[in-house]
């Protein structure tokens, strides 16, 4: 099929989507597919994504289309330069289809955090479909798109996918750059890919990732080759963490895990108990790590450069600071500005910013440890529960927090990790998650693939 | 009652290089505002920091000629203030591992003679862009130009125990900066820029006094201009009872006053950590190594073997070694043949005084080296060979001994002629004559003037004393 | 440890962020809510670990100085709220004036 054809059908899904009220989109327009399509026809040889349609969460910079965070301080703002990941994308073929909706500047696990309202879960409206990547897993999920680019700080590709029943991918840190991907915790941020399978996922992340002159966090590594899946797992150790399978564990979820368990015995796997002391500080570490990080990241947001201005009553540089912000920043943001700067002022440092990058090293060290142990990957549940309500955990901070529980400690370790669908509860989807050793991403893909073939994603557990 | 004074400085000097600190735009000075901008110098979202690596080495040098430990591994951190001349909202700098430490810079004192004072600290940050407060009637300019120039900033011991020692002490900082190639050091092109901390105390004690900091310092003099001024506020406070508040001070130039500046409310809270978009900063042992083997000669020592080897004065040696580029010609002036102390007079005179004109050395050494032998062989006088030298300096690609004829400057040593000379000299003067030959010889140096004065210079002195003497005699 | 009103204030002074009056009183409750729950890393016995853990390259590359940077496609004044004369423009402010 050609590229123009492609396009057309991916705009008649975009356009159906956001009839259906999905609110996964935030900006795109048929002229830019079709422009995107005619780029592609008219490459010498077609890419390994030859006139793939893919999503960009609103956090990753292109020039045609305006790039938001899904904040009011960037509303309007259009980018002058392209991120690294959509320049390799397009020069492999693919088409950037949308800018997807997402948590604003990545800080949420629901999409409810949006300036441009919340994103509806594809399989119940009333349900949210994780976050921060909401937009983006939403529009895989619904089937608009075969694959969508999301961004993990703790746990926002993971944890959507799981949400929404698709694949998500995050990869070793340093493997994708970040240049062009809106900073929120630069020590944690990965590019990482949602698919309909783990071979889209694989294709797009191997097509993006690489060294980046631009990035002084990438790699210096060649990009990674896309896995074949595995015929079985005969010889794999697939280690599971004990404080990852708690006794209140969902139900859905615990069924969902012995799903896999048997799909991974069945494949010829051998299962064995491990333990990851440190994980259960994970929450807490990120929860320094990440807003400290974002406070200064978010700082250039000062309606001097770009950006709408607002300007207070007394009209100085102050006033124009504060106002732009104060208005410009949703609630979640603030607060997080807020604790960032907080844990970072003076007399607070020691107690907070440098005990929990202590604590982030013994979380790595615990991960360490359990692969030099003989496991070849970890299994855990991605999420404790499948996708809840809508506004069910807004009023406290923290317990929507807690929905990372699973995914935080691996961002934390900067390793690969993805979650892929092994069943349904009650109608919503339920997630598993591998963890590879850092830069094993490959070795997790072809394991994943392996799973992948065997497991009835689509049917309920139990 | 006396008071100590203890001075500490900090000095920003921006580093040799052609792009940024962290991007690849041009450092270039004077060019329109807001066109050597990037993403990331605009701070623009999703743009990410890639340092430069001549900043590094160019930073390490400076380190090692201070005579600095530069340390194997050394951090990034941010920095955070808000500033509308700041566009990331923090600044790239280094905090609790710097580059180096540890350095001292070796001077001669106004007062107190030979002394070293301490380097805490070197380390590299990016400079910020440039705040225009009087083009737009209630606006402030920014122009981002110099946003990400990177710097390295020198932080003193508080050795230093008068406002003329800061001086000297600043100009021996820049010379040895300036051989080593790390930074122009130009004020008046913001290339080097000094904060100064100052506290009293009485003699003695061991406790540092409340120090004020002096910003604003736009040349050596006004250093130590507003370093006499604070001190001479900060003595009228103590000496009332008063105390001194940790205050940062502007000098003002035109007046010669300090004043403080409005504290900024809550600006000391800058929020240091480490930088996560930039991993450590890692130098390899041999590499440092490499760089201290390839520093050039430094001041010091470079005075102590002119010296040396050539026998000059420690006068000379000074001021042939004031500059890198004065002492880099004084010896190629003696690589071309020429006698030191002749070369160091030249080079000290004539040549100095193009070189502060214009900055260059328009007669090559080769060429100056030429003009000496013509004096020292009689070609042309030393007055006609000054001549020579300016209009060398015009046209450099002359020589000499063409430049001497085509002025009428060479020396005449032709018996007839000077004979014709003398015998004119002779004829108008009878009544030296006769008192020449009345026995007061000491006439004779009024005889070779005149000879020279009638031949417009060009008679070679000392062929003309035996013709004289002959025809006196 | 536990965040007063004043502290809100004071850390949203440095984080230039108006706060309205009326939404302190729940600022304070939700951010003492996290604070207290990160408190928990107390637990964390203080041995063994680094201070500084990093998940990417050990050492940072260095990049050649050779000019090149990644272009605009617009220019700053298609992206600044003031602009004139090829300068971005903010209100004047006293304090600034002296810098």
């Amino acid at each position: 099929m050609s590229a123009i054809a492609v396009a057309r059908e991916t705009a008649a899904r975009l356009a159906a989507a956001d009839a259906a009220g999905l609110n996964a989109t935030l900006h795109w327009s048929e002229a830019l597919l079709q422009a995107e399509a005619a780029r592609v026809d008219a490459l010498p040889i077609a890419g390994p994504l030859a006139a793939m349609p893919i999503a960009l969460k609103d956090n990753i910079v292109t020039i045609e289309a305006p790039t938001t965070c899904g904040s009011r301080i960037l509303d309007g703002y259009v980018s002058p330069y392209d991120a690294t990941a959509v320049r390799r994308l397009r020069a492999a073929g693919a088409m950037m289809a949308a800018k997807a909706n997402m948590d604003e500047f990545a800080m949420g696990s629901s999409t409810e955090h949006s300036a441009f309202g919340r994103v509806r879960h594809p399989f119940d409206p009333d349900r949210v479909p994780g976050g921060s990547s909401g937009g983006s897993a939403a529009l895989v999920a619904a089937g608009v798109v075969p694959a969508a680019l999301g961004s993990e700080t703790g746990g926002s590709v993971r944890q959507p996918a799981s949400f929404c029943g698709v694949v998500g991918v995050k990869p070793s840190y340093g493997r994708v750059s970040r240049f062009g991907l809106v900073a929120f915790g630069s020590s944690l941020d990965c590019i990482s890919v949602f698919g309909r399978t783990v071979d889209d996922a694989a294709r797009v992340l191997s097509a993006m990732s690489g060294h980046d002159p631009l990035d002084s966090t990438t790699l210096a590594r060649s990009p990674m080759a896309v896995p074949r899946a595995l015929p079985d797992l005969q010889g794999l150790r697939i280690g599971l963490p004990r404080e990852y399978f708690p006794a209140d564990l969902h139900p859905g979820v615990a069924a969902g895990m012995e799903r896999t368990k048997a799909a991974l015995r069945e494949l010829g796997a051998e299962l064995v108990e491990v333990s990851l002391p440190n994980s259960k500080f994970a929450v807490p570490t990120y929860y320094i790590v990440a807003p400290a990080e974002a406070a200064a990241n978010l700082a250039r947001y000062d309606g001097v450069r770009y950006g709408p201005r607002k300007v207070g009553p007394a009209g100085d540089i102050r006033a124009v600071y504060q106002a732009t912000r104060g208005e410009g920043f949703g609630p979640e943001v603030q607060r997080r500005i807020l604790v960032g700067t907080y844990v970072l002022s003076a007399g607070y440092y020691d107690a907070y910013y440098r005990k929990a990058q202590r604590t982030r090293a013994r979380i790595a060290d615990d991960f360490r440890r359990a692969f030099a142990g003989g496991v070849d990957l970890l299994l855990t549940p991605t999420t404790p529960t499948p996708a809840f309500r809508a506004g069910e955990k807004t009023a406290d901070p923290v317990s929507m927090y807690l929905a990372d529980i699973f995914v935080c400690a691996i961002s934390l370790a900067g390793l690969p990790a993805l979650s892929i669908p092994v069943g349904r509860s009650e109608g919503l989807p339920v997630g598993a998650q591998l963890i590879a050793p850092f830069c094993e991403d490959e070795r997790m893909l072809a394991a994943a693939g392996a799973v992948e073939r065997v497991v009835a994603a689509a049917e309920e557990v139990r | 009652m006396t008071w100590e004074t203890v001075v500490g400085l900090e000095v920003h000097v921006q580093l040799r290089t052609r792009t940024k600190m962290f991007c690849g735009c041009r450092t270039t000075f004077g060019d329109p505002p807001n066109t050597n901008v990037c993403p990331t110098c605009l701070g623009l979202p999703g743009a990410l920091p890639a340092p430069n690596a001549e900043a590094i080495r160019l930073a390490t040098r400076g380190a090692l000629a201070l005579g600095c430990e530069v340390h194997a591994t050394s951090v990034f951190a941010r920095k955070n203030y808000f500033y509308p001349d700041l566009p990331k909202g923090y600044q790239i700098s280094q905090f609790d591992r710097p580059l180096a430490t540890g350095g001292r810079v070796a001077f001669d004192s106004p007062e107190r003679g030979r002394i070293e004072v301490g380097i805490t600290r070197l380390h590299v940050e990016e400079d910020a862009g440039k705040l225009i407060h009087d083009r737009f009637p209630g606006k402030t300019a920014v122009d981002l130009n110099r946003a990400g120039t990177p710097l390295a900033e020198i932080v003193s011991e508080p050795d230093i125990r008068s406002p003329a020692e800061a001086r000297a002490y600043l100009v021996t900082l820049r010379q040895i900066l300036v051989y080593a190639g790390v930074s122009d050091c130009s004020m008046e092109l913001g290339s080097l820029r000094v904060d100064a901390n100052i506290s009293l105390r009485r003699p003695g004690d061991s406790m540092l006094g409340t120090k004020t900091e002096v910003k604003n310092l736009n040349s050596f003099a006004n250093v130590e201009r507003a370093l006499e001024a604070e001190r001479e506020r900060q003595i009228g406070l103590l000496e009332r009872g008063d105390r001194v508040a940790q205050v940062t001070l502007l000098f003002n130039a035109a007046t010669g006053q300090v004043r403080a500046l409005r504290s900024k409310e809550e600006s000391h809270d800058y929020r240091y950590f480490p930088d996560p978009d930039l991993p450590p900063l890692v130098l390899a042992p041999e590499w440092i190594a490499d760089q201290r083997d390839g520093l050039p000669e430094l001041p010091e020592a470079r005075r102590a073997r002119l010296e040396v080897t050539y026998g000059l004065p420690a006068y000379d040696a000074r001021v042939l070694t004031s500059e890198v580029g004065l002492a880099e010609y004084y010896e190629s002036v003696v690589g071309a043949g020429v006698e030191p102390k002749t070369a160091a007079n030249w080079v000290m005179g004539d040549v100095m005084t193009t070189f502060n004109e214009t900055g260059a050395f328009p007669v090559e050494a080769g060429r100056l080296a030429g003009l000496v032998t013509l004096v020292r062989e009689g070609v042309v006088s030393h007055q006609a060979a000054k001549r020579v030298y300016v209009e060398l300096a015009q046209r450099p690609g002359d020589e000499p001994k063409a430049v001497a004829e085509r002025l009428g400057l060479v020396q005449v040593s032709d018996q007839g002629a000077l004979t014709g000379w003398v015998e004119e000299v002779l004829a108008a003067h009878p009544a030296e004559v006769a008192r020449y030959r009345g026995g007061e010889t000491k006439l004779m140096g009024f005889f070779v003037g005149q000879v020279m004065k009638r031949s417009q210079g060009k008679a070679d002195p000392k062929g003309v004393q035996p013709v004289l003497q002959a025809k006196l005699g | 440890m536990s965040i007063g009103r004043d502290d809100v204030i004071h850390v949203a002074k440095l984080a230039e962020l108006a706060v309205k009056e009326d939404d302190l009183p729940r600022l304070v409750d939700q951010l003492n809510r996290i604070v207290d729950y990160v408190a928990q890393l107390d637990q964390v016995p203080a041995d063994g670990a680094s201070d500084l853990f990093l998940p990417g390259p050990e050492q940072v590359a260095l990049r050649d100085d050779v000019p090149g940077s990644v272009p605009l496609a617009r220019p700053p004044a298609a992206l600044a709220p003031e602009f004139a004369d090829g300068f971005f423009l903010v209100p004047r402010h006293g304090a600034m004036e002296d810098l």
